[in-house]
């Protein structure tokens, strides 16, 4: 073949597929799908979030599609990789602010890369819904931040009741993630442990990447306390239990819920058996839309069981198409309609309606869970 | 008094992890004086291998553990042939950036291939437990202590009496001299590495049956612990390194004993400066030991820079000038902000590390201390932000000069090194000076950029305010450069031996560069601030730093123009690879790559 006819055949084919795509165009304009915004890590330290967000969110639509979509538009969503850094968010904030099509935006996953983004979107007018945002000024950035993100001032009384009130625990040692989130969620905890008359003997912070926990736990056993809070991620919470089980600690684990993800008992083995949990949602709930999320992610996903951060994923698009619905597409409404949506089916919180004054959502479900045979278990009210 | 045995004991384990990395970067720096930055991602790929082995083919544990050591070592094989070997004429960051990239290109492909969720990796031991102290010991405990033991002797022997071991002791002595003598220098470097390899590998599964847990994210903590406990015993010396492997595990759970868990790290880098300081060439650095090859411009590629005509840079100025006033979207302009606010820290870097000669790693600490400086005193005690964001600069120059300084009689590596140290010190200090600066929860609310009363609060304002000051930093350090001053700097890179001779003070022109550089990443850093009003120990990391060393290698080193061609080059490309999301990282990674390859002065050169 001369050059002459592979450059002819090149373009020829070229044209036929652009005149394909702009056919395809005027045909479906009326069908475009209503497009948000989501800013979350695909790549770099928390890459994991943003593959389970995807998951939650990939379910929840083929739920809202199969149900007819948004007065017979479909969603869908854009996914922007930010790496949960600072410099990426803010640049994808001004991408999503100057794109006609994103109604909302959805994420991003850690604060710096959240707070850091929330100037653009409130000068512009743009929702920033934030449903991993639990540091304490998120939604003080503007009134189009938003969350669905469980407040740690809410969660983390429930922790305290369930490990003081319930399993009688007086002298706790609390290990906590010492980031915002960590942090906000330790002073919540501690305070409301010790209005229940507990005593804490030691906290101990430590870094995300941190692995070997022996030594902290030395510090802990010297403390001598009767219960050991852990206020961490799934990983990080399975590797403290197994090295507090291998240091020869024996006394009760309590944790809150970010370690319920089935990933804890894989990574914990042995060491998580009678771990309590207080959670927001666990599978063997009997409501409805619970089995409806479990069953549908199983089925999408060949058996994977759901963990939290899919949940909130799956819980975040189902608002966000329910505020879609009320606001329509313009940008100003759906801020306005965050305000009217009325209980909401939710996985975390049963039914979800904002406190306009917060821009949070209350009323977290709580579930009392333990470990037992390797499974996470109701609590049956017997103590470990 | 028994907690202290337990303390002893568990540094002792955790500083056995340390070892089995330690070692393999040991072995490879004795021969190549290279700090091989991909050893944690070798680590990772044997995780994941041995994930392979032991989850999907059941095998067992003497064969996971041959399995992983040679699927490893074929993976060093090919690091050495295809990554470093056509290195081996170019300048000596070459290859350390090169294992930069290697290790960027081999983490993401084993997140691509394996998910980066975390996965479990079972040990295959039995799991009965001994009664030490008032803990327990374990038969993976002792498993990974004989690996590491074991490996260091058994390597110790090879290089004392086997021929191939003399012949890496003599290319790691004299390399052109090792050639003379018949020795095949790429045939010792292939065997270095595949055994470095297999050594990551294997402790990278270990480690993952010790913790039961491998992801992908493993790697950069290993490379970091690894090289911390490597410089600690005398890089390129083996039992050094498993000497300071040991020690390091000591020395964090004796921190963590007195002073508590969120000092952990922070004693580990501190105790690496301390050496570094006191023993420039590590604790175990043999007397006899020939002293390191003299590093006149050892880092720099000779080259002819490009001169870019003065009319040239004029119009590439006011074309950026204008830019806002035609319709670009808000998204671009973020971006060059964004181009130039990397900008002025990539001009303070190519100042220390391309025209005095300081390589480093750190960088980001200038950041981090200019913005919190900046934001504090705009919040705390409402200087304007104008002033503030000067302040943040003056206090970077300052304070990071003086961190710094002790470093100043270091070379080579160890300059970077020390710097990567410091770098991670300041995060530390700031994450737990929490009365000063809010800790782990971070500061919010950062008052926006403001100009004599007038909020800049539009992308064009911002735009226009970040460009005008990259640009003024850039006269004022291209002024420095053809300067009296910038010649005595560019001397004392080029041979500081002749520049003392001459009656130059080194501590003094190293203090004054990192002055001026310290100036400009802080002020970066506090515009920084107020443009994302909220900041966090985080927001500045070790990966920003690798960034401005990138971007100034992409320039040409000491080059003021190639720095801001080179952040926006580096801030662009990412962004227009954006497209190919979980692929863009591999993508930055190969571009790094082959940038060393066959740009390694960079694309406007060295001045």
């Amino acid at each position: 073949m001369s050059n002459i006819d592979r450059r002819t055949l090149i373009k020829g084919s070229l044209a036929t597929v652009m005149a394909g795509t702009a056919m395809s165009r005027a045909a479906f304009a009326d069908a475009d799908p209503i497009l948000l915004g989501v800013s979350g890590p695909l790549t770099g330290p928390n890459a994991q979030y943003g593959t389970q967000w995807k998951q939650g969110f990939d379910l929840a639509l083929d739920e809202i599609t199969a149900a007819g979509g948004i007065n017979g538009r479909k969603l869908a969503y854009s996914f922007e990789d930010s790496q949960s850094d600072p410099r990426q968010s803010v640049a994808i904030a001004q991408k999503f602010v100057s794109d006609p099509r994103i109604v909302l935006e959805l994420g991003d996953f850690s604060s710096p890369a959240s707070m850091a983004a929330s100037p653009i979107y409130q000068r512009a007018g743009l929702v920033q819904f934030g449903f991993t945002n639990s540091h304490p000024d998120f939604t003080k950035g503007g009134d189009f931040m938003w969350s669905t993100s469980v407040s740690q001032a809410d969660e983390q009384p429930l922790l305290a009741a369930y490990a003081v009130k319930k399993l009688g625990l007086k002298k706790l040692a609390v290990l906590h993630l010492n980031t915002d989130w960590g942090r906000t969620s330790r002073d919540y905890f501690v305070n409301a442990a010790k209005g229940y008359g507990a005593e804490i003997a030691v906290t101990e912070g430590y870094i995300a990447e941190e692995r070997d926990f022996r030594s902290t736990l030395v510090r802990v056993r010297d403390a001598n306390p009767d219960g050991l809070i852990l206020i961490s991620y799934y990983s990080d919470g399975a590797l403290i239990a197994r090295q507090a089980r291998q240091v020869g600690l024996k006394q009760v684990i309590c944790a809150a819920s970010s370690v319920y993800s089935p990933k804890f008992l894989e990574l914990g083995g042995e060491a998580v058996e009678d771990v309590h949990v207080g959670t927001r949602y666990f599978p063997e709930d009997p409501r409805p839309e619970v089995q409806k999320f479990i069953a549908g992610f199983k089925k999408k996903y060949n058996g994977l069981e759901p963990d939290a951060f899919n949940a909130y994923a799956y819980d975040a698009m189902n608002m966000a198409a329910a505020v879609v619905k009320i606001g329509g597409t313009d940008r100003r409404a759906i801020r306005d309609a965050f305000a009217k949506v009325k209980d909401v089916p939710s996985i975390i919180f049963g039914t979800a309606t904002f406190d306009v004054a917060t821009r949070r959502v209350k009323g977290a479900m709580n579930a009392e869970l333990v470990v037992r045979k390797g499974q996470f278990a109701l609590w049956d009210g017997k103590p470990t | 008094m028994s907690s202290w045995l337990d303390y002893t004991i568990n540094g002792l384990i955790v500083g056995n992890v340390y070892a089995l990395v330690a070692v393999g970067l040991a072995l490879i720096f004795g021969v190549s004086r290279l700090i091989n930055f991909a050893q944690g991602s070798i680590y990772l790929v044997g995780a994941y291998i041995g994930w392979v082995a032991v989850v999907q083919l059941h095998t067992p544990l003497p064969l996971t553990i041959i399995v992983v050591a040679v699927v490893a070592a074929l993976v060093g094989l090919i690091i050495e042939r295809f990554g470093l070997r056509p290195l081996q004429n170019s300048v000596r960051i070459a290859p350390l950036l090169a294992t930069i990239g290697i290790s960027f290109v081999l983490d993401q492909l084993v997140m691509l291939t394996f998910s980066p969720n975390p996965r479990a990796l079972p040990s295959q031991l039995p799991d009965v437990r001994f009664q030490v102290g008032g803990g327990t010991i374990g038969p993976l405990d002792l498993l990974i202590a004989g690996v590491g033991i074991t490996s260091a002797i058994l390597l110790f022997v090879f290089l004392r009496y086997s021929k191939l071991g003399w012949a890496v002791r003599a290319t790691a002595q004299d390399r052109d001299a090792a050639m003379q003598m018949g020795v095949d220098v790429n045939r010792v470097n292939q065997a270095v590495f595949g055994i470095a390899a297999a050594l990551g590998g294997v402790s990278g599964m270990l480690v993952g049956m010790y913790y039961n847990q491998i992801d992908t994210a493993m790697s950069l903590q290993a490379t970091l612990k690894g090289v911390v406990a490597e410089v600690v015993g005398g890089a390129g010396n083996v039992p050094g390194a498993v000497v300071g492997s040991l020690l390091l595990g000591l020395v964090e759970s004796y921190g963590v004993a007195v002073f508590g868990t969120s000092y952990r790290n922070l004693f580990a880098f501190l105790l690496l400066v301390v050496v570094l300081v006191l023993r420039p060439n590590g604790l175990f650095a043999s007397a006899r030991q020939a002293p390191p090859e003299p590093l006149t411009g050892t880092f720099i590629a000779p080259s002819r820079p490009v001169r870019i005509p003065r009319w040239a840079l004029l119009v590439a100025v006011a074309a950026f000038a204008v830019l806002p006033f035609f319709p670009v979207s808000f998204y671009v302009l973020q971006t060059l902000i964004n181009a130039w606010l990397l900008g002025m820290l990539a001009l303070s870097l190519t100042l220390v590390a391309g025209t005095i000669g300081q390589v480093s790693l750190g960088h980001a600490a200038l950041l981090a201390i200019g913005a919190y400086t900046s934001a504090l005193l705009s919040l705390t005690l409402s200087v304007p932000v104008g002033l503030a964001i000067i302040a943040g600069g003056l206090m970077s120059a300052a304070l990071g000069t003086a961190l710094i300084s002790p470093s100043f009689r270091l070379r080579g590596h160890y300059v970077s090194i020390a710097t990567l140290a410091i770098g991670e010190i300041v995060s530390l200090v700031i994450l737990n000076w929490e009365s000063v600066t809010r800790g782990p929860i971070g500061i919010s609310g950062i008052p926006p950029l403001s100009l004599f009363g007038y909020d800049l609060i539009s992308a064009s304002s911002v735009y226009w305010f970040s460009f005008a000051v990259m640009v003024v930093l850039a006269l004022l350090q291209a002024r420095l450069l053809s300067s009296h001053l910038g010649r005595s700097f560019r001397a004392i890179r080029d041979d500081d031996i002749a520049a003392r001779a001459y009656g130059l003070s080194l501590n003094r022109y190293k203090s004054l560069a990192f002055i001026f550089g310290g100036f400009a990443a802080g002020v970066s850093g506090g515009i920084a601030a107020h443009l994302y009003s909220y900041i966090n120990h985080e927001t500045f990391n070790t990966q920003q730093s690798i960034l401005a060393l990138t971007v100034v290698i992409l320039g040409g080193l000491g080059n003021v123009v190639g720095a801001v061609v080179g952040s926006v080059a580096l801030v662009g490309l990412p962004e227009l690879f954006r497209i190919a999301a979980e692929y863009r990282i591999l993508i930055y990674g190969i571009v790094l790559l082959l940038l060393v390859r066959f740009r390694p002065q960079g694309l406007l050169g060295t001045i």
